[in-house]
């Protein structure tokens, strides 16, 4: 399992924390963190991050908030085991994906079946391309 | 906190400080933005009674300013201010001497977090390693305040990069830090608030991620709206 948390390219525009959730959201999605593993505490999570501490710490309300993470007692946060918020979380990354897809591609006024057709191409090439270079072993996404 | 109100200050005719208020929070990063000549440093020498005001009220957590007040606010100015022939590890045992809140054993820890040598004479460090040694100095010592004066100001970019670190550590956590600057790309996502300063006035003060959350706009664009309109 591999999580680069020191490469993550945040934006100016929108609020740094809520930045870190979505973050922690797709490494949950695409498995690079997984039901019930120990996330870092919020003070490493901040200096790995490269994040005002306030900052990881609001992150962290936010994702118990969700119920994304769980926290008992003393010990160490975790991503919850909880299947429904997992799945929620899948779906709803997709459904973002989907929306900004559509978003853009809505002008062009392409017929349903065509533009299909052109998703399911360009998806399977990329699949393609992907599992290539992770033979590879120089892939790290 | 650090209460500054309706503060004046000037140099002979001229206004530097005209009628400032603003605070800077314990537990908080707040960020002084303003070109040059806007007044922030006069105004961080303000804060540490470094020039005398002319008018107005500075408190931290509500007591006025005085030694009480000294021993909880750490200053890093923006140049040495130290003897040029004396080593690094002479200064250190200068502040042991005359500083009631310094702390060596943390001190030494951020010799080692900024790598600085400590033989090293202060008059032979680039200006970047004595940034670095200034801030040593200043986190270096027991205070619930830091202050630092335009700490990346000319200075190569792995130096900034590693002083940008200690804003995102320990070193810093539970404390209020107030600092200068005019170059904010890398520092906006850090700051918990920016107080923007023009011609000796407050023109704007807000928390950067109701900002974001709230008008989608970055710590630049309102610096952009407010100083270009």
């Amino acid at each position: 399992m591999e999580n680069e948390w020191d490469s993550v390219a945040f934006n100016s525009r929108d609020p740094v924390y809520l930045q870190v959730v979505r973050y922690f959201k797709e490494q949950i999605a695409t498995g690079k963190l997984q039901a019930g593993q120990v996330i870092p505490s919020r003070r490493e999570l901040g200096a790995m991050m490269k994040i005002n501490p306030n900052t990881a710490q609001k992150a962290y309300k936010e994702m118990e908030e969700q119920q994304l993470i769980v926290t008992e007692g003393n010990s160490p946060s975790r991503i919850t085991g909880d299947g429904a918020v997992l799945r929620t979380i899948r779906s709803e990354l997709i459904g973002e994906a989907v929306d900004a897809f559509v978003g853009s591609v809505r002008k062009v006024k392409v017929p349903i079946d065509e533009l299909l057709d052109l998703v399911r191409t360009k998806y399977m090439e990329e699949m393609n391309r992907q599992s290539g270079s992770d033979e590879g072993g120089t892939n790290h996404d | 906190m650090i209460k500054v109100e309706n503060v004046h200050k000037r140099y002979g005719l001229r206004k530097i400080l005209n009628g400032v208020s603003f605070t800077a929070e314990k537990g908080q990063i707040t960020c002084l933005i303003g070109i040059n000549g806007a007044g922030k440093s006069s105004l961080l020498h303000a804060i540490m009674g470094l020039t005398p005001i002319h008018g107005g009220h500075i408190a931290i957590d509500g007591q006025p300013l005085g030694t009480a007040g000294y021993e909880r606010i750490a200053f890093v100015p923006d140049h040495l201010t130290m003897p040029p022939g004396m080593r690094i590890n002479e200064a250190m045992r200068f502040m042991e001497d005359f500083y009631k809140g310094w702390n060596m054993a943390r001190a030494n820890d951020l010799l080692r977090f900024f790598g600085l040598e400590s033989t090293e004479r202060l008059g032979n460090m680039s200006k970047g390693t004595a940034a670095k040694f200034s801030l040593m100095l200043g986190l270096g010592q027991d205070t619930d305040y830091i202050l630092m004066d335009e700490p990346f100001s000319g200075i190569d970019l792995f130096s900034r990069e590693k002083i940008t670190e200690v804003f995102s550590s320990e070193l810093i956590e539970g404390r209020g830090v107030l600092f200068t600057t005019h170059e904010i790309a890398e520092m906006e996502r850090l700051m918990d608030k920016a107080v923007l300063i023009q011609d000796g006035k407050i023109i704007r003060s807000f928390d950067c991620e109701a900002v974001r959350y709230q008008e989608g706009k970055s710590v630049l664009d309102v610096m952009r709206e407010v100083y270009q309109s």
